[in-house]
């Protein structure tokens, strides 16, 4: 409001508001002047130019008058004020300088000896970039030569990082460059590489540590409230790290969130929700994977364009090893923008990731050739960034009242040959623009002072033959009669090059035919050209060698022509006066005029690149546009279809529920749920019906320990209690092995944190809902579970070199337990005093103790990896102490030994089948394990913990009738009803039952065999996986990935020196528990993997 | 029910001997013939109430309705199975104890080339793995060496005896070699730069070096024995490069199963391929060179991100079907303590495309004919060794229970640490 006002207030006032400008601006610093002042005139008015003052807007030969570096005065009929320099800029078009919402610089690192900081070393919210910023011409310069005016810089590593300023990109220090400062507090929701040792050393740990951080700041302000306003109160912490956020949070300033894919932005997005935070994404450039979800976000996006190169496809082998996903990555990404921006997203466009920023230009450039909007485009630059930035009055647009940040093109911003010429930042017109570079390539008339003769008796009538296109200069002064002759013999002769003999004897004889005289050692410098000639060759009585020396006097403004002027000094030391003009009738008889041509000369390099622009544009016709979700193989354009009813006649079904096996049965299923079981049922109207009378049907397997479908690090390993840490904020909906899976009849699992730590993080219990996004593969049936671990992993017992951490040994584990079942008891009981009496200090909500409460009052189930017998018993006794319940015990392998106590306490076990000997707590381990638990009336599922072995989780329930003699209809529960039962979803899933979910596995045998084969695998009504379907999905996939190579191959780009893949998050970050199986767990097996 | 009540019968026997480690099986004494039972011979047709006779551990006689001599114990196989010993084709049994644990690992030598080493000397006859794997049916199976680029010698053991020397059925069965990879794509994936072609190409350098060495040693010890010293690792190589010895070179990628093809012709080696992977990218190539394949597991992950997600599946199928001969092996996450689930590798081959009978053999003679044992075992015929197994149902499903097992005729103990501490805590239970 205010800024508008004043806005008009100089635009009405004119002169009087400019004069008092200048003023202000001295009076604005406050160092004292010393010496002279400099009074230097600051008014510029730049005429005749195109200009673009905001995006869509167009004036011709219009007028901008510069004051002070700001604009005063912009339009058509504009006078410029007579104190003014005239900058005549015709023929060129200007635009609003650009503004890139998306530069990180590094930041000195928070200092824990300084200060009241945040106890991590990661959570820096007091740091300002404006504090730290320095003169970095190195990185401002690349940016104004980009075109970039204002920049917001953010610092770059960390987790909660600090805050941005927006600066100028001029070459100040940041008393003439900031423009605002903690514009924009930047948040990494992750750690940036693996191995670290302190906490967070995961992804989920560092979400855990924001979310932590965002209360604990919330906390702290409501503390500090409480502490000045109640007398007789302990003092809270005093923290300017939390105080600084806080302060940024009620401000309802912006925050930036890195989303390094396009889950993260749907993880950020919900991050910001919990916290009411005003949301921006700092995008991946795959925000096109997942289009309707992210446009229904409703955020702005710094989108990228640094558009993969093509993966190397150059051999059958190499291409064959290249995944889908990099292929259509390739193909896709520079549709980003566009798609975004059609999807009415809005985006604003940051040269980030780019080698160079002058390739922003570009880039853009390609993303309009794949469908961005031209006026989106600029605006993504320029307006866009200046509203989300909030300078918009100053900034963004040519308009008075703003900086005189200017783009000066020889063309339309994006046609391809269009370059950018000047960069103004503040009104500085950059020096290289006052340099005129001027060519003298041209042919000259010269005129001679006084009556010297040429040869042909003709006095003064003589050409200066120059030619400087290749910056090497040559020339000639010859007679108007074998000039012509001579034209083509004076191409410019490039050193460098090697001559040919006979071509130095042809030259030597050139120069000396008479009427013509070669200029030797040419030099052009500080436009002055210096040469020497044969003199005798040319003016008649002359001999030996002639100097030249000749200064270009540019066109004046008076209206004078372009001229050289010198002397030419001959063999006996006299000087002749020599002028030279322009001549202008043969230039014109010239069409192929040299200087449309780039002053410097392509080389080879640059010639090679516009040939690949080419080459490119050629190639560029889009191969499809439906984007698959996941991207990559087996992608789908969304869930599969639910049908209203479905109706499986005549076949045979393990229901797993009290039916035991029904032979020659129906099964309807309605709306995703089991509607009906029985014989020779009546197919309800509009049904669809399989005659499955070669089928078996199973409930859908149920997996109770798994890491599959999580990038957020499966163990948070720092510490030994990581209670806040959740699985469900990692929900990797992309995992192949989601898939692999399906295809094994799986349909729920049970993803845990690893075994690092006596007191993991909390899992997330999904459903195999492939094509889908993070969110909707959740389980949200499923009660709140904890991973808890024992033993060899837990005391580091397999691990190399010092360990510290606390526990170290059994005795160590069961006492941490205690003391942190202690701890959240005492929690609880401060959060039961405070809430009923309100008095005193707030207590600080703590997510660690949060979740252990939470178990302690029995609304989270712990699921306890766990081997050796004494191990098992301690837990049980502790948890018995603290009347906890225990979901399962995981692994198990000598539950066999206790079953009778892990009976007696409730507890279920989820256990391998039939591993041992892969270190010395499980060299007792016996396949026998599940039956001898389960005769002893404990519910037993057997489990994988492993991406391969999940796929058969039927062979392994077969297990437990060889080994122990289970019968084959209990066998089965072993993967279906009794894993529902430890994750208590069996109200759902786990049998086929009326009322239940219709997750079912269809099998072309037994379920129980393994000769039998997963045909089909449903999940909630819908079809996930059918063997046939997927076949012809195969054969989709290969055309594509045929179709792109050959693209590529066509387009004769090169290839990236990385992968695309390289830099996503989700393949950074392993799915399996580092920490269990010493190292038998193939993520992938993929055996190229491995040097 | 049969099974449950075979298996409790199986129990009193097995009670017996519970007080202490398996005490190895002694020579066979008298004939012993298997009546009733369905013969699966492997070799030959299957043989519904076929008996199989056999004595001084040599297979004497099959056939429908055998004469046997009046000392012979006769035992009543009706509903039963009788099928080979089945072979694990590539194991690191008897080295390995528990992987955690670097005491109990034998399995790999220190540098690159160590040709000279051999695994049947470091197999340890008492390891609780060899019982395990007994117990379903595995009597017979190739422990090998790992690391470096050639891990040593492997070694094809009979899973029952007192020492290693009297449990070793062949010793230098194959020279292990882990042949270079080029992962090329993986390396970009994993933000790596690219090498150059060149780098490659290096990698095989020091084994063609190799070779070079060992015909020149060879020829120098032949001619001029007092000239040349003995150099164990040269001295190792000779049966390989005179194609005596084959090399069984890890392989899984196209361009590592290419180059290892070539290899082998360019200096003559008997060539065995193990892993395979994408051995029906080049199957043309393999079947000309007329080499076999070790499917390293049919329990495998697809090699790469983009594969079917039954590629590994399927693969023993579509190796049948392009005429290569290949074996199935078990080898994976646990070398040495999983060789028990051996069958259902070859069961989940079948139930993507090979027949049963395919799938057993993959299992059976097909390792022995690729580790130059199918003399001896593999099959059910007459003048091989007894080595073999009476089974309550077909091999190839879990339930299956293995009745009774022989090697050379020599009853084997078919209880094991696990049937040990399942009794123990069943009586427990009853207490």
């Amino acid at each position: 409001m205010t800024n508008s006002i004043y806005r008009n207030l100089a635009f009405t006032l004119g002169i009087l508001v400019f004069s008092s400008f200048s003023f202000g601006q001295q009076a604005a610093g406050t160092k004292p002047e010393v010496g002279i002042q400099d009074h230097k005139s600051d008014v510029i008015a730049i005429q005749n130019a195109t200009v673009v003052p905001e995006p869509g807007k167009i004036l011709e030969r219009a007028t901008i008058v510069v004051r002070d570096g700001k604009v005063v005065e912009i339009g058509i009929d504009v006078l410029p004020p007579p104190e003014a320099q005239i900058i005549d800029m015709v023929g060129k078009t200007i635009y609003a300088g650009f503004i890139d919402a998306g530069i990180e610089l590094d930041a000195p690192p928070s200092d824990a000896t300084k200060g009241t900081p945040h106890w991590n070393s990661e959570i820096t919210p007091d740091r300002s970039m404006a504090d730290v910023i320095t003169a970095n011409e190195a990185t401002m310069g690349k940016l104004r030569k980009a075109g970039i005016t204002a920049a917001l810089i953010a610092p770059r590593d960390g987790i909660i990082k600090g805050t941005s300023a927006v600066l100028l990109t001029n070459n100040q220090s940041a008393i003439d460059s900031l423009l605002k400062s903690d514009v924009a507090m930047h948040v990494l929701l992750s750690v940036t590489r693996r191995g670290r040792n302190s906490y967070p050393n995961s992804p989920m740990g560092a979400t855990a540590l924001a979310r932590q951080t965002f209360l604990d700041a919330q906390w702290h302000t409501q503390a500090w409230q409480t502490y000045h306003s109640q007398i007789g109160i302990e003092k809270p912490e005093t923290n300017s790290a939390l105080e600084a956020l806080s302060q940024h949070m009620s401000a309802g300033k912006l925050v930036m969130f890195d989303a390094g894919n396009e889950q993260f932005a749907l993880r950020a997005d919900s991050f910001g929700r919990e916290f009411g935070l005003n949301v921006i994404l700092k995008g991946s450039g795959q925000e096109y994977q997942l289009l309707d979800k992210i446009s229904k976000l409703n955020r702005t996006i710094v989108v990228p364009v640094n558009f993969p190169k093509p993966p190397n496809v150059a051999t059958a082998d190499a291409a064959l090893d290249t995944e889908l996903e990099e292929l259509t990555h390739w193909e896709l990404a520079p549709e980003n923008p566009g798609r975004l921006v059609k999807a009415g997203v809005k985006i604003v466009l940051t040269s980030s990731g780019l080698s160079d920023p002058s390739e922003l230009l570009p880039q853009i450039r390609k993303a309009i050739a794949r469908g961005l909007d031209k006026t989106a485009a600029i605006q993504a630059i320029t307006t866009l960034p200046a509203i989300l930035l909030g300078i918009d009055h100053e900034c963004g647009s040519i308009k008075p009242g703003a900086w005189a940040n200017l783009v000066v093109t020889n063309g339309e911003l994006w046609d391809e040959k269009t370059k950018i010429e000047e960069v103004w930042v503040r009104g500085e017109r950059p020096l290289a623009a006052f340099k005129v570079e001027t060519s003298i390539d041209d042919r000259w008339q010269v005129t001679l002072s006084s009556g010297a003769t040429t040869l042909d008796s003709r006095p003064t009538k003589l050409f200066l033959n120059l030619a400087d296109s290749t910056k090497k200069i040559s020339g000639s002064f010859s007679l108007p009669d074998v000039r012509a002759k001579e034209e083509k013999a004076e191409k410019p002769i490039d050193k460098s090059e090697p001559v040919a003999e006979t071509k130095k004897s042809a030259d030597k004889k050139k120069d000396e035919q008479k009427g013509i005289a070669k200029l030797k050692n040419p030099r052009w410098e500080d436009r002055t050209l210096t040469a020497t000639f044969p003199a005798s060759s040319l003016i008649e009585g002359q001999s030996g060698v002639g100097f030249l020396t000749l200064a270009l006097l540019p066109q004046s403004v008076a209206g004078s022509n372009e001229m050289l002027v010198g002397t030419i000094q001959w063999q006996d030391g006299q000087q002749q006066l020599v002028s030279a003009v322009r001549n202008p009738v043969e230039r014109d008889e010239n069409p192929a005029d040299k200087k449309e041509e780039p002053k410097d000369a392509l080389d080879e390099k640059e010639v090679a690149k516009v040939k690949e622009k080419r080459d490119e544009k050629k190639s560029s016709k889009p191969i499809y546009s439906t984007v698959q979700y996941p991207p990559g193989v087996q992608g789908r354009n969304g869930l599969p279809e639910q049908s209203n009813c479905v109706v499986f006649q005549n076949t045979t079904l393990w229901t797993s529920g009290p039916d035991g096996i029904l032979k020659d049965a129906d099964l309807i299923v309605q709306r995703g749920l089991i509607y009906k079981i029985g014989k020779d049922l009546a197919v309800p109207e509009g049904a669809t019906v399989f005659d499955a009378s070669n089928w078996q049907l199973s409930p859908g397997l149920i997996d109770c320990h798994s890491h599959m479908a999580t990038d957020g690090g499966i163990n948070e390993s720092s510490q030994a209690v990581t209670a806040e840490v959740r699985i469900g904020d990692f929900i990797d909906a992309g995992d192949i092995t989601i898939y692999r899976q399906l295809a094994g009849g799986l349909t729920s699992a049970n993803v845990l944190h690893g075994s690092a730590n006596p007191i993991g993080g909390q899992n997330q219990v999904i459903k195999l809902r492939w094509g889908g996004t993070y969110d909707d593969l959740k389980f949200v049936d499923a009660p709140a579970g904890i991973k808890f671990a024992l033993g060899e992993n837990v005391k580091q017992s397999n691990m190399e070199g010092p360990r510290t951490r606390y526990p170290q040994s059994r005795m160590g584990v069961e006492q941490l337990f205690r003391d942190r079942f202690n701890s959240a008891r005492e929690y609880d009981a401060l959060w039961k005093r405070w809430n009923k009496e309100r008095t005193g200090l707030p207590p600080r909500r703590d997510l660690e103790l949060d979740a252990i409460a939470e178990i302690i009052r029995g609304e989270r189930w712990i699921h306890c990896h766990s081997y050796r017998q004494d191990e098992i018993l301690g837990l049980l006794q502790v948890l018995d102490e603290y009347k906890i319940k225990i979901g399962s015990l995981q692994h198990i392998l000598e539950g066999y030994k206790v079953a009778d106590a892990i009976a007696k306490h409730g507890g279920t076990a989820s256990t391998f089948s039939d591993w041992w000997a892969f270190k010395l707590e499980v060299y007792d381990a016996i396949p026998y394990n599940g039956a001898l638990l389960h005769s002893q009336g404990v519910n037993v599922s057997f489990n994988s913990d492993d991406a391969e072995l999940g796929r058969h989780m039927n062979h392994e329930a077969a297990k437990a009738i060889k080994y122990g003699g289970v019968e084959p209809a209990e066998a089965l529960k072993f993967v279906t009803l009794n894993p529902a039962k430890q994750l208590r979803i069996d109200a759902q899933v786990g049998s086929l039952e009326v009322g239940k979910h219709a997750d079912i596995a269809i099998w072309n045998g037994s379920p129980l065999s393994t000769l039998a084969r997963c045909e089909q695998t449903w999940i909630d009504g819908r079809k996930y996986f059918d063997r046939q379907l997927d076949a012809e999905t195969r054969k989709r996939d290969f055309a594509l990935h045929q179709s792109l190579v050959q693209k590529i191959l066509d387009s004769g780009e090169s290839p990236g020196e990385k992968s695309s893949l390289a830099n996503d998050p989700s393949r950074l970050w392993p799915h399996h528990d580092e920490f269990c199986h010493h190292g038998h767990h193939d993520d992938e097996t993929d055996l190229s993997e491995h040097d | 029910m049969k099974a449950i009540n075979a298996l409790s019968t199986w129990f009193l026997l097995a009670t017996g001997l519970i007080a202490s480690d398996q005490i190895p099986g002694g020579p066979q004494k008298r004939p012993i013939i298997l009546r009733n039972a369905t013969v699966h011979t492997i070799s030959g047709e299957t043989i519904q109430n076929g008996c199989v006779l056999f004595n001084d551990g040599k297979i004497t006689e099959i056939g429908v309705s055998l004469s046997f001599p009046a000392d012979a114990e006769a035992i009543d196989a009706k509903g039963q199975h009788v099928y080979p010993g089945l072979m694990e084709s590539y194991s690191s049994i008897g080295l390995i104890e528990i992987d955690s644990i670097r005491a109990s690992i034998d399995t790999t030598e220190i540098g690159s080339l160590n040709p000279n080493v051999r695994a049947a000397v470091a197999f340890n006859p008492d390891s609780e793995a060899i019982p395990v794997a007994r117990a379903n049916g595995v009597l017979t199976a190739v422990t090998a060496p790992s690391g470096g680029l050639i891990s040593g010698r492997a070694a094809v053991m009979a899973l029952d005896g007192w020492t290693w020397e009297g449990m070793t059925l062949l010793p230098d069965a194959a020279m292990v070699a882990n042949w270079p990879r080029f992962a090329v794509a993986a390396r970009r994936r994993r933000g790596e730069a690219e090498s150059a072609p060149a780098i490659d190409n290096d990698r095989l350098g020091p084994l063609h070096d190799l070779i070079r060495e060992v015909k020149a040693y060879s020829l120098a010890r032949t001619k001029a024995p007092k000239n040349q010293q003995v150099d164990l690792r040269l001295d190792s190589m000779v049966p390989v490069v005179e194609g005596k010895m084959p090399i069984l070179v890890q392989a899984n990628t196209t361009k590592q199963i290419q180059t290892a093809i070539a290899f082998s012709k360019q200096y003559s080696l008997k060539l065995i391929l193990m892993g395979g992977a994408d051995a029906m990218q080049c199957a043309n190539l393999i079947k000309e060179a007329k080499v076999p394949v070790v499917v390293s597991g049919v329990y495998r992950l697809p090699s790469r991100h983009d594969a079917a997600y039954d590629a590994a599946y399927t693969l023993p199928a579509q190796l049948q079907e392009a005429g290569i001969s290949f074996s199935i092996a078990s080898d994976g996450k646990f070398g040495a303590s999983s060789l028990r689930n051996l069958p259902y590798h070859a069961a989940t081959a079948a139930a993507f495309g090979l027949t049963e009978d395919q799938a057993v053999r993959s299992i059976t003679l097909s390792p022995a004919e690729i580790f130059g044992v199918s003399d001896r075992i593999g099959s059910l015929s007459v003048g091989k060794d007894a080595t073999l197994i009476l089974t309550d149902g077909n091999i190839l499903e879990t339930p299956t229970q293995v009745l009774k097992a022989y090697i050379k005729g020599r009853q084997v103990d078919l209880s094991s640490k696990h049937t040990q501490l399942n009794e123990k805590y069943k009586a427990k239970y009853k207490q």
